[in-house]
């Protein structure tokens, strides 16, 4: 039976990084016990139309643990009827280091929670200050004690490369201190110039000089080993765990498995239907008090276009397109499909192939993207026109078929 | 009854922007022509290019009633462009006229295609009435502007007429002055047709509209006419005057201005400028007619991605139907394909034919650098003209290289003359005039190579002079230079398309700066790219396109996923929309970036 994962987005946070464009705002004065219920109803709502059971829950934001107590105890309690203590499931809450009370921890655990996904980012104050974080270096490791002393089994921490200023030592020094803390999980991210952050806008008055691509490139690959060396094994791009702990939540995305997204702005992938939420509190709130659901976007993934995604994400796994499960989820037939991009990048090294699929290898790792776009464009590049024929660009990809193309005007 | 002492014919013409057609509107409003609630503005263009880039490109006409002193006359007008491109427009709406408004904008003062525009009517020889126009705006100088014109242009500042086109104040003193000073039009009606054809229009559903002006007989429906120039005969349809909208008559009488419907299929079949007349009743003389408008700046037209070439022939053909001021013919490039090369009025010309191009047939235009043609002669004592460097033969069979000259009037404030003149030299101008048309504004007179000037002096000199510069420029002849041509190397291929014939003195400075555009233009790839420029063998300028080492998506989860995946399907097909040369993807707008000549 197919994974179905919950994720839960609470979107509060003590501050704005400079960096993010994840919907979240400050927590002050915000109707929390609405959402919670509004939160409570969707679920309810989605449970109805895709019944459980649910393997794995994520809470993220946002930052949940910015709640207060008797508010975080409420949104515990609405998750109470999907978490079934006499089969544990994987159950995280995203949080900050500084955002950790023993009170709040104890409260999540006792609820189930067995896994804090932890943003840390880096081990040095100027980058920190760099990306707008709240909290200092010192609060991770005080943080992540609090953890342990409550029982939380498994950490994630999170960290970030390619920072204005950050040399390569520094990077491998914070991924050894992360190592240190005996983490389960690492998470190592590129910094990304997202359209809209405050960080982006710096760049673009030439604020700050964004990090040499080399230098990026060469810390990526200073992650993957210093990592692999102390025993974090590379199972995605950025994901790096010990053996055993990876994280159960993200492999549903990057297999493509069906997901159920509550909250603002969240997304889900229920009956092969990506969904996404209004980014917006109140209109949440509203939407979900007269309908039940707060959805502004969908798209009914077929053909090709769920063959791309599916491609997109299975490639950034270490395990890579398995050809087999790929046909059964997709009903496409990758090797054929996608002979040209796979002859080709097996023949420059960014592909192997493996016992039954095809994976990057760790030079394909650095141009995933190329890659994946030359997967996704493969079916969609235009077929072979007849000799003399001129109307080849007539034609156009709709669902998977060739369809005449409409004219603009 | 018909009586022509009742008709005033007139053009408004003016520098661009000081506000022909807004004047336009303000006329037909005022004269009851259009409603308030029908009338937008700038309503007589009515282009949707026109409209979204607020500019005239087509003259435009309309036929307005006016009461003057108890008796109600015709009046009518054509809105001409003030660009310098369509300055042609110009000249064949004053061959329909008897008399101008020279519209001056009083915060801005005399400018260059104010003076080009009013010699146009001096020549032809008709009635000048000076209208000094935004006389609303807080930095109007309405008396200074008109003392400017009397220097400059020898109108008596007395006789301007003052406007605000925004307001409406001073219209009806504008619509007297036509009457008095205007001269009603002459002909005679009882001789034979002659319609002058000043300007035709196609009809998606009408066919064509023949524009004319009536010098001699009257022209009503149902007449079997004769185009004497073309010599072929049609039966009348129709025959009417826009007010604006197009509205029948019974007859066009001589000194009247109107239009003729006669099936006439497509634009080719007629003429501007020939003369329509009976064929029961041949008039004897053609009348004196135009010079076809002449091309100035060249480039080519490729079919870009998801275009073929058949289709873009097709689109270039029927926008040719249309507006035939441009020319085409088949040309071909290496890296390019089959495509063709274009002649244009001028800059403004050419992005206006592209752009309705890709707008009204829905195709892609990969567009090369404009170029001016050359003249070579050939050691064999053969000249030919090329129109594109990839023409020019074998250097060692070449004489030499003659280039388009052109005598340029600048226009500006005194105190930016330093740096102006700074500028001409530095575009191997040659000082022929300076003339003060104030004690604060000067006219330089420069003699220039075309080619220096076409891309981007006028951006230049707008900007060095605070926006206040103007200028216009006249083709006088062919002059030899020492040019070279300098070829462009990608990954070691040379690109035809991106040659440029050069002054020599100005290869390796030019060199520089296209590889540097070209660097910017090009994204970088799996491999380096070395880019090389050479004259013949010999490379003279270089520059690498380093390796692309990460391309990856740091986070993607629930949220993200769909939206990347058509971020790297739009990336792909902006890939799809550049040239391949060799193993390189070259952008379209790489093929433009020869326009900086570079300084
Ligand atoms: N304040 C003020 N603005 C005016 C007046 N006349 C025109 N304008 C403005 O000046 C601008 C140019 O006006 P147009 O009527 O398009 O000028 P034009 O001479 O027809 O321009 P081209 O056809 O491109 O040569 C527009 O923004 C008008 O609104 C006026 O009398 N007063
Ligand atoms: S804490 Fe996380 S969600 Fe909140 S602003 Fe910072 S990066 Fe964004
Ligand atoms: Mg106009």
């Amino acid at each position: 039976m197919e994974s179905l994962g919950l994720y839960l987005h609470i979107p509060f946070c003590r501050s704005k990084c400079g960096y993010c464009d994840f919907y979240s705002v400050a927590v002050l004065n915000r109707p929390i016990l609405p959402l919670i219920r509004a939160l409570a109803r969707e679920l309810e709502n989605r449970l109805a139309e895709r019944p459980g059971p649910i393997s794995t829950i994520f809470v993220g934001g946002g930052t949940p643990t910015v709640l207060p107590r008797p508010e975080l105890d409420e949104l515990m309690s609405c998750l109470k009827q999907v978490v079934d203590h006499d089969h544990p499931i994987e159950f995280t809450v995203e949080a900050n280091p500084g955002t950790v009370e023993e009170a709040k921890l104890d409260l999540l655990t006792r609820a189930g929670v067995d896994r804090i996904s932890m943003g840390a980012q880096s081990f040095h104050l100027p980058e920190l200050q760099m990306l707008e974080r709240l909290h200092t270096p010192d609060e991770i490791p005080r943080s992540v004690k609090s953890c342990r002393s409550v029982g939380i089994r498994r950490i994630n921490l999170d960290l970030m490369f390619g920072i204005p200023g950050q040399t390569l030592a520094g990077w491998r020094e914070s991924l050894h201190h992360a190592v240190d803390l005996g983490v389960e999980h690492i998470a190592c991210y590129g910094l990304t110039y997202e359209p809209g952050t405050a960080l982006t806008a710096r760049r673009d008055r030439r604020e700050i000089v964004p990090c040499d691509e080399e230098l990026e490139a060469e810390m990526y690959l200073a992650a993957i080993d210093d990592l692999e060396s102390a025993g974090y094994h590379q199972y995605e791009i950025s994901n790096f765990a010990k053996p055993g702990e990876r994280c159960l939540h993200n492999l549903v995305y990057w297999r493509n498995e069906p997901c159920i997204g509550v909250g603002p702005s969240a997304a889900g992938y229920l009956q092969g239907v990506r969904y996404k939420n209004v980014s917006n509190i109140e209109e949440y709130i509203c939407k979900v008090e007269q309908g039940g659901q707060a959805v502004v976007e969908s798209e009914k993934l077929t053909g090709q276009d769920l063959a791309g995604e599916t491609v997109m994400l299975q490639l950034r796994l270490n395990c890579g397109i398995v050809f087999d499960e790929f046909l059964l989820r997709t009903g496409v037939e990758a090797r054929l499909t996608y002979a040209r991009s796979i002859a080709k990048y097996v023949q420059n090294g960014f592909l192997k192939v493996t016992d039954s699929g095809v994976a990057l290898t760790r030079a394909g790792r650095l141009m995933a993207d190329t890659v994946i776009a030359d997967f996704i464009d493969e079916p969609r590049s235009a077929p072979r026109c007849r000799a003399g024929s001129t109307r080849r660009s007539k034609w156009k990809m709709e669902n998977g078929k060739w369809k005449m193309r409409t004219c603009r005007r | 009854m018909h009586d022509s002492n009742l008709i005033r014919n007139f053009s408004i013409i003016a520098h661009i922007d000081h506000g022909k057609s807004t004047l336009a509107d303000r006329l037909l409003e005022y004269t009851g022509a259009v409603t308030k609630r029908e009338l937008k503005a700038q309503m007589l263009d009515d282009m949707d290019l026109e409209r979204e880039m607020g500019i005239t490109i087509k003259a435009n006409r309309a036929s307005i009633s006016y009461k003057y002193h108890d008796q109600v006359y015709t009046l009518n007008l054509i809105d001409t462009p003030g660009h310098v491109d369509f300055h042609y427009e110009v000249s064949r709406a004053m061959a329909a006229c008897e008399g101008v408004l020279l519209l001056v904008d009083a915060s801005q003062g005399v400018q260059a295609q104010t003076v080009a525009n009013a010699y146009l009517a001096v020549e032809a020889g008709i009635e000048i009435i000076p209208v000094i126009n935004k006389i609303d705006l807080p930095a109007a100088s309405p008396e200074d502007t008109a003392l400017e014109l009397e220097q400059v242009l020898g109108l008596p500042a007395e006789e301007a007429v003052f406007t605000s086109a925004k307001t409406g104040e001073g219209i009806k003193e504008l619509l007297d002055a036509v009457i008095e000073r205007i001269p009603a039009p002459q002909g005679d009606p009882d001789a034979p047709l002659r319609a002058l054809i000043y300007d035709a229009k196609s009809d998606p559903h009408r066919g064509v509209i023949c524009h004319v002006r009536v010098v001699d007989g009257v022209v009503k429906r149902g007449d079997k006419i004769d185009l004497m120039g073309v010599g072929s005969t049609y039966i009348v349809t129709e025959v009417g005057q826009c007010m604006p909208k197009p509205k029948a008559l019974e007859v066009l009488r001589a000194g009247e201005v109107g239009y003729i419907l006669a099936g006439i299929k497509t634009i080719v079949d007629v003429n501007i400028g020939d003369t329509i007349t009976l064929s029961s009743r041949r008039a004897g003389e053609l009348l004196p007619g135009y010079q076809p408008p002449q091309q100035m700046v060249f480039c080519d037209f490729y079919p870009g991605p998801g275009t073929e070439t058949a289709e873009l022939r097709e689109a270039m053909e029927k926008l040719w139907l249309n507006d035939c001021s441009f020319t085409f013919e088949t040309a071909s490039s290496d890296a390019l394909g089959i495509g063709f090369r274009c002649g244009f009025l001028g800059l403004l010309h050419m992005k206006i034919i592209q752009e309705r191009l890709e707008r009204e047939s829905d195709v892609n235009v990969v567009q090369t650098a404009p170029t001016v043609t050359f003249e070579v002669a050939l050691r064999d004592g053969t000249v030919m003209r090329i129109e594109s460097p990839s023409e020019l033969p074998d250097m060692s069979h070449v004489e030499h290289i003659g280039e388009p000259m052109i005598d340029t009037q600048v226009i500006m404030p005194a105190d930016c003359i330093g740096s102006i003149m700074q500028l001409c030299l530095d575009r191997r101008g040659v000082h022929k005039k300076t003339e003060y048309l104030s004690p604060t504004r000067v006219m330089l007179t420069y003699q220039f190579p075309l080619s220096e000037i076409i891309y981007d002096f006028y951006d230049k000199l707008k900007s060095m002079t605070r926006g206040y510069g103007t200028m216009d420029y006249e083709l006088t002849g062919y002059k030899t230079g020492d040019l070279v041509k300098l070829d462009i190397l990608v990954n070691g291929i040379a690109v035809d398309a991106l040659s440029v014939i050069v002054h020599r003195n100005k290869a390796i400075h030019r060199g520089r700066r296209l590889l540097i555009r070209l660097k910017k233009e090009i994204a970088r790839h799996q491999f380096e790219i070395p880019l090389q420029a050479a004259i013949g063998t010999k490379v003279i300028a270089r520059e690498t396109i380093r390796a692309y080492r990460k391309d990856v998506t740091a986070k993607c989860y629930g949220g993200d996923i769909t939206r990347k995946r058509k971020l790297l399907e739009k990336q792909k097909e902006g890939k799809r929309r550049m040239k391949q040369v060799g193993s390189v993807s070259i952008p379209q707008s790489a093929f433009m970036s020869i326009l900086d000549p570079g300084d």
